[in-house]
C-alpha cells in the first residue's frame, strides 16, 4: 500500500469522523436520529468556501464561521421539528438535507448542480487530526459533564427526565446545534480537500452513510465512533477490486453487523482494557449486557 | 454460545479475506498476460460501475479493455503488454479522487482514461497535478474540466466537445436551420451537464433573436414529467430542447406526446442509444440530436460489430468517446516514444489523431479537441439518421 | 381552466402511484413501529419479476401480475427473517431495525446491478398507450388502469385488516405486541403475515410502475416520496398513507405547474413541515410512544 493513497483515505477517514461525532452525540447520546446532516456538511463546506474564496479569510476562521452558520440553522429548523417523534422527525431532517441540496443547485453564483472548482486545497492529515482530537476532547468533557448525562437520561427516557426537571427540548436543542458545527466544519475540511464543491456531494446518501458509521461502531460510545469512521472509510477502498460487487458486499455486511452485533463494535462501552477483556469475554460467555443493545 | 464464537470467526475470517483482497494490488488481470512476463504497463480508467450512470461507465470501461486487448495483440505500447485497472467511483467526487489517488500511487498507471462526468473530472485535477499522471476524460464535457478561471489545468485532457459548443451547435441549428423562433426547455436541476446544456442554449437562442417561452425543471430520479410538460403546453412552443439523458428523454417525450404536444423535440449527447428508440419509437420521430458523430459511418461499423461480438450489447455513446481516448492516449505514447505519464503528457499537448468521432487535435491552450464538428442527427422511422455536420460560428 | 384540471389529473395519478407503495410502509410500521427502507427494493425486484414474466416467459399479463406480488410478497419475508427477525429476538431498538433495511436496500439495488445490469428494462405493451382525451384534456389509459387495480387492491387490503380474523390480529398487535401476545395471538406469524402483505402490493406498485415508467435498479429511490406521503399522512395509518400519497401528488404537481418548478420540492418539504408542527403525527396518524 502506498503511503499517499492511505493518507487520502486517512484525511477522508478524519473528515468523516468529525461529522460522525456530532452525530453520534445527536443519535447515540440524545438519541435523535437524523437523515439530514449532509445538509449541514452542505451548509458548512459551501460557506466556508465562501469565506476563503471570495472573502479571503485564512482557513481556520473559515472553518469556525462555516460551523457556525450550520448551527444557526440547525436552530432554526430544530426549534420546528425537535418535538416531533422518532421517523416524524427523521422524514424532517430528510426534507432539511434534500431542501438545501436543491437550493445550492439552483444558485448559480455558487456553480449551482455543475459545481464549484478552484477552491485551495488547505486541508492536511496534520490539520484534520489536529481538529479531530480537538472535537473529541470537548466531545468526551461535554459527555462526562452534568449536560452530557441529561442527554443520555433523555435517551433512556424522554418522560422520566421531563419528570424530573430536565428541559428536555433545551438539551435536544443543544444537542442537535453541537452536531450541527461538526458537521459543518467536516464539510468545510471536505471542499478545502477536494478542491471543488458539487451539491451531488451531499445526497441522502451521505447522511445515512454518516448514521451507518455511528450505529456500526456502537451508540453511546465515542471510540466506538472513531473506529467505524476508520473502518468503514477504509471498507469501501478495500473492496474496490470487486468493482460492480462493492456495494453488494457492503450490504450484506451491514445486515450481518446489525443481526450478529446489534450494539456496534464498541456497544456503548468506551476503550479500555477493561472493554477489551469484557468484550472478549462476552464472546464467549453469555452475559447480559448493559448499554443500548442489551436491553 | 456456540454461536458467538462461529459469528466471531467468521466476522475475522471476512475482514482477514477483505484486507487481503484489498491489499494486493491486482487489479483486473484480464489481458491474458503470462507469469514472469514483466513487461507490463498499467492503464487506469474511472467512472461509474455502480449507480445510475453505470451504463455508460460498464460500456466504458468494456471498451477500454477491448482496444487495449486489440494493442496487446498487436504487440501493445511501445512493445509492452498493457494492463487495464478499472475502478468504480459510484459517480461520486469524493470516491474518483481515492481511485486516482489509487491508480497514480499504488498500481503506478501511465494514464487514465475516463471519468464520464465532469464533477468527477474536475475534483481529480489536483491529484493528478501532485502525482503527474495525465488523464483523458470521455465526455465531461463542463468548460472547468480543463480551463479554470483562464488557466489550462496542466494534467487534464478530454476528447469531447464542451456544454458551450454544444449549446451554441443545438441553438444555431434550431434558430439558423430549422427557422424556430419560440422554444421551451425541460431540464434536470440537479444536473451539471443539464444545467450547462440549458445555460448556453438559451444564451445562444436568445443571441440568435430567438425567444424561450417557457424554462421548466426537474430533478434528477423524477420519472413523471406532465406537471411541467402541460404548462410548456401552454406556452405553445415550436421546439422543445431536452438536455438529458435518454430515460428521462424517451419518458418525459411519450408523456409530452400524451397530452398532444406537437413541438420539435430537440437534444443532445445524452439522447442516442438503441434504448431511447425501444422506448419511445413513435414519440422521439422527427426529433433532432446534436450528437459526436455519424453513427451509420461507414468507419464506425467495425469497432460496433466488435464490441457487439464481444459483450453480447450494444455499445453506448460513450463506447465511442472511450475509443478515441485510447486512440489519443496510443498516439501519445507512439509521439513521446515514452511510456514516462509526463512525457506522455507533453505529447498530449500537442497530440492529433484521427479519432472514430472525428479528427481529435489537442489545443495546447485548453487541452480540448478544437474545431470537431458536431454531428446533427435526425430520428427518422426509428432511425439515427445523419443529416449533416454542422459546427457554430 | 382546462389547464389546471389537466394538472389535477396529472397529480391523481402520480399520487396513486405513491399510494400503493405507501402502504407498504405504513403497513409494516403500524406493527413494529419502524420506517421500512428495503421496502424500496422490494417494489424494484416485483418490477423485475413482472417484466422478466412478461418479457423473457411471455406470460399473460394477469399471471405475470400474480407472481410478481407473490415474489415480492416472498422476497419481503426473506428479508424479515434474515434482516430483521434476529433483532427482534433482541429486542433492538428501531436504529437498527432501520440500518439494516438500509443495508437490505443497498444489496438489492446494487444486486441487481450487478447481475442483470444497469441498464433501464421496457416492459412490453400490454395496454394501449394512446390516451383518452376530452376536450383538450388527456387522461393516459394506463393511469385509469394504474388507478382502478390501486384503488381495488386497497380496498381487499382494507378488507382483510377490518374484517377478518386475521386482520382482527393484525390490529390488535398494532395497538399492542404484547398485549395481543398474552391473547393468545401468534405476533410472529402476524408480523410474517404483515411482511408478506407489504411486499404483495409493493410487487403490484413495482409492476405497474415498470409499465409506466420502464424497471431500473434505483426505483427504491422513488419510494422516498411515498415514505414522505406516508409520514404526511400519519405512519402507521392505511386511509392516511392514501390521502398523504394523493395530497403530495398533487401538492407536487401544482407547485411545478403554478409557482416554480425549479424549487417545487423545497415547496413540497416546506408543506410537509408545516403539516407536522400543527399535527405532529401526520394526518391520520396514530399516537404511539417511541419503542426506542
Amino acid at each position: 500500500m502506498d503511503w499517499f493513497y492511505i493518507q487520502g483515505i486517512l484525511i477522508l477517514a478524519g473528515i468523516n469522523l468529525l461529522a460522525v461525532l456530532g452525530l453520534s452525540l445527536l443519535t447515540g447520546f440524545t438519541g435523535l436520529f437524523s437523515f439530514g446532516h449532509a445538509g449541514f456538511m452542505a451548509i458548512g463546506a459551501y460557506t466556508t468556501a465562501i469565506m476563503s474564496v471570495k472573502l479571503h479569510l485564512p482557513f481556520i476562521p473559515s472553518l469556525m464561521i462555516g460551523g457556525l452558520i450550520a448551527a444557526l440553522v440547525s436552530l432554526l429548523i430544530g426549534k420546528l421539528t425537535l418535538n416531533l417523534k422518532g421517523d416524524y422527525f427523521c422524514i424532517a431532517t430528510l426534507g432539511l438535507g434534500e431542501a438545501i441540496r436543491l437550493i445550492l443547485d439552483n444558485v448559480q453564483y455558487l456553480g449551482g448542480a455543475r459545481g464549484w472548482p478552484g477552491i485551495p486545497l488547505k486541508t492536511t492529515l496534520l490539520n484534520v487530526v489536529i481538529i479531530d482530537i480537538i472535537g473529541i476532547i470537548i466531545l468526551v468533557n461535554l459527555i462526562r459533564s452534568k449536560h452530557g448525562r441529561n442527554m443520555i437520561a433523555i435517551r433512556e427516557e424522554e418522560m422520566a427526565s421531563q419528570i424530573i426537571g430536565i428541559n428536555v427540548f433545551r438539551y435536544k436543542m443543544i444537542s442537535l446545534m453541537i452536531s450541527a458545527i461538526y458537521a459543518g466544519v467536516a464539510g468545510g475540511m471536505l471542499g478545502h480537500y477536494l478542491g471543488f464543491l458539487q451539491p451531488k456531494m451531499f445526497q441522502i446518501v451521505k447522511s445515512t452513510e454518516l448514521t451507518i458509521i455511528v450505529i456500526f461502531g456502537g451508540l453511546g460510545s465515542i471510540s466506538g465512533s472513531v473506529l467505524g469512521a476508520l473502518v468503514l472509510t477504509s471498507l469501501p477502498e478495500m473492496l474496490r477490486t470487486f468493482a460492480q460487487w462493492r456495494l453488494v458486499v457492503y450490504g450484506i455486511a451491514v445486515i450481518f453487523i446489525m443481526i450478529s452485533r446489534p450494539q456496534g463494535l464498541m456497544g456503548g462501552h468506551e476503550f479500555s482494557f477493561h472493554a477489551v477483556k469484557k468484550i472478549i469475554s462476552s464472546m464467549f460467555y453469555r452475559k447480559k449486557q448493559r448499554g443500548l443493545g442489551g436491553r | 454460545m456456540k454461536k458467538r464464537i462461529m459469528y466471531f470467526m467468521f466476522s475475522v475470517v471476512m475482514i482477514v479475506s477483505l484486507i487481503a483482497a484489498g491489499c494486493t494490488p491486482k487489479g483486473t488481470p484480464d489481458t491474458g498476460q503470462k507469469a514472469g512476463e514483466p513487461e507490463v504497463v498499467k492503464v487506469g480508467w474511472i467512472g461509474s460501475l455502480t449507480g445510475d450512470q453505470a451504463v455508460w461507465g460498464q460500456c466504458e470501461l468494456n471498451t477500454v479493455k477491448m482496444m487495449f486487448e486489440e494493442i496487446n495483440a498487436k504487440g501493445g505500447l511501445l512493445g509492452k503488454k498493457v494492463e487495464v485497472i478499472g475502478y468504480d467511483t459510484r459517480g461520486d467526487a469524493t470516491e474518483a479522487v481515492n481511485a486516482v489517488k489509487r491508480l497514480t500511487s499504488q498500481d503506478k498507471v501511465i494514464a487514465i482514461i475516463g471519468p464520464n462526468a465532469s464533477g468527477q473530472a474536475i475534483a481529480i485535477s489536483s491529484v493528478l497535478e501532485e502525482m503527474k499522471v495525465p488523464d483523458i476524460a470521455t465526455v465531461a464535457t463542463n468548460p472547468k474540466v480543463t480551463v479554470v478561471d483562464g488557466k489550462v489545468k496542466p494534467f487534464n485532457f478530454r476528447v469531447c466537445f464542451i456544454d458551450p459548443y454544444q449549446g451554441a451547435v443545438a441553438a444555431g441549428y434550431a434558430a439558423d436551420v430549422l427557422g424556430f423562433k419560440k422554444a421551451a426547455i425541460l431540464y434536470d436541476v440537479a444536473d451539471d451537464y443539464s444545467q450547462g446544456l440549458t445555460e448556453f442554449f438559451e444564451k445562444y437562442f436568445i443571441e440568435k433573436g430567438g425567444q424561450i417561452v417557457a424554462k421548466e425543471a426537474f430533478k434528477s430520479g423524477d420519472v413523471d414529467f406532465r406537471p411541467q410538460l402541460s404548462k410548456i403546453k401552454e406556452s405553445n412552443p415550436e421546439v422543445i430542447f431536452m438536455p438529458y439523458f435518454f430515460k428521462e428523454v424517451a419518458l418525459s417525450a411519450n408523456q409530452a406526446r400524451e397530452l398532444g404536444i406537437n413541438a420539435v423535440f430537440m437534444g443532445g449527447d445524452g439522447w442516442p442509444s438503441d434504448v431511447l428508440i425501444e422506448m419511445a419509437k413513435d414519440a422521439i420521430e422527427g426529433s433532432y440530436i446534436v450528437n459526436h458523430l455519424d453513427f451509420n459511418d461507414p468507419e464506425v461499423q467495425d469497432f460496433k460489430a466488435a464490441y457487439k461480438a464481444k459483450y453480447n450489447k450494444s455499445v453506448e455513446l460513450n463506447g465511442y468517446l472511450a475509443y478515441d481516448a485510447v486512440k489519443l492516449l496510443e498516439a501519445a505514447v507512439n509521439k513521446a516514444n515514452s511510456l514516462d505519464p509526463v512525457a506522455i503528457r507533453d505529447a498530449l499537448e500537442t497530440a492529433s489523431v484521427k479519432g472514430i468521432t472525428g479528427q481529435i487535435n489537442i489545443s495546447k491552450e485548453t487541452h480540448n479537441p478544437e474545431g470537431k464538428d458536431a454531428a446533427i442527427i435526425k430520428m427518422v422511422n426509428g432511425e439515427y439518421v445523419f443529416q449533416q455536420k454542422y459546427s457554430a460560428k | 381552466m382546462a389547464g389546471f384540471m389537466q394538472q389535477i389529473i396529472n397529480g391523481l395519478s402520480i399520487g396513486s402511484v405513491y399510494a400503493l407503495m405507501a402502504v407498504g410502509y405504513s403497513l409494516v410500521y403500524s406493527i413494529m413501529n419502524f420506517s421500512n427502507f428495503a421496502h424500496g427494493g422490494v417494489i424494484m425486484i416485483g418490477a423485475y419479476i413482472g417484466f422478466f414474466l412478461l418479457a423473457a416467459y411471455k406470460m399473460p399479463f394477469y399471471v405475470a401480475f400474480a407472481l410478481a406480488g407473490a415474489g415480492a410478497g416472498l422476497l419481503a419475508l426473506i428479508i424479515e427473517r434474515v434482516a430483521y427477525s434476529p433483532l427482534r429476538k433482541r429486542k433492538a431498538p428501531f436504529l437498527y431495525f432501520i440500518i439494516s433495511a438500509m443495508g437490505a436496500s443497498i444489496f438489492l439495488e446494487n444486486i441487481v446491478i450487478a447481475t442483470i445490469g444497469p441498464t433501464f428494462k421496457t416492459y412490453p405493451k400490454v395496454f394501449s398507450t394512446q390516451p383518452i382525451t376530452v376536450g383538450s384534456l388527456s387522461v393516459g389509459r394506463l393511469d385509469l388502469i394504474m388507478f382502478v387495480i390501486s384503488a381495488i387492491s386497497l380496498a381487499i387490503l382494507i378488507f382483510v385488516i377490518e374484517k377478518t380474523k386475521i386482520g382482527m390480529a393484525i390490529r390488535g398487535t398494532a395497538y399492542s405486541v404484547r398485549a395481543s401476545a398474552l391473547m393468545g395471538v401468534n405476533t410472529d406469524h402476524v408480523i410474517m403475515i404483515v411482511f408478506g402483505l407489504g411486499g404483495l402490493l409493493g410487487g403490484i406498485a413495482g409492476m405497474l410502475f415498470g409499465m409506466k415508467y420502464t424497471v431500473y435498479p434505483q426505483i427504491g429511490f422513488i419510494t422516498i416520496k411515498s415514505f414522505i406521503a406516508a409520514v404526511f399522512g400519519g405512519l402507521g395509518s392505511l386511509p392516511g398513507a392514501v390521502i398523504g400519497s394523493v395530497l403530495l401528488g398533487i401538492i407536487e404537481t401544482l407547485t411545478s405547474g403554478y409557482l416554480s418548478s425549479q424549487f417545487r420540492d423545497l415547496i413540497a418539504f416546506a408543506l410537509l413541515i408545516v403539516v407536522l408542527i400543527v399535527r405532529p403525527m401526520g394526518l391520520m396518524g396514530k399516537f404511539t410512544e417511541d419503542k426506542a
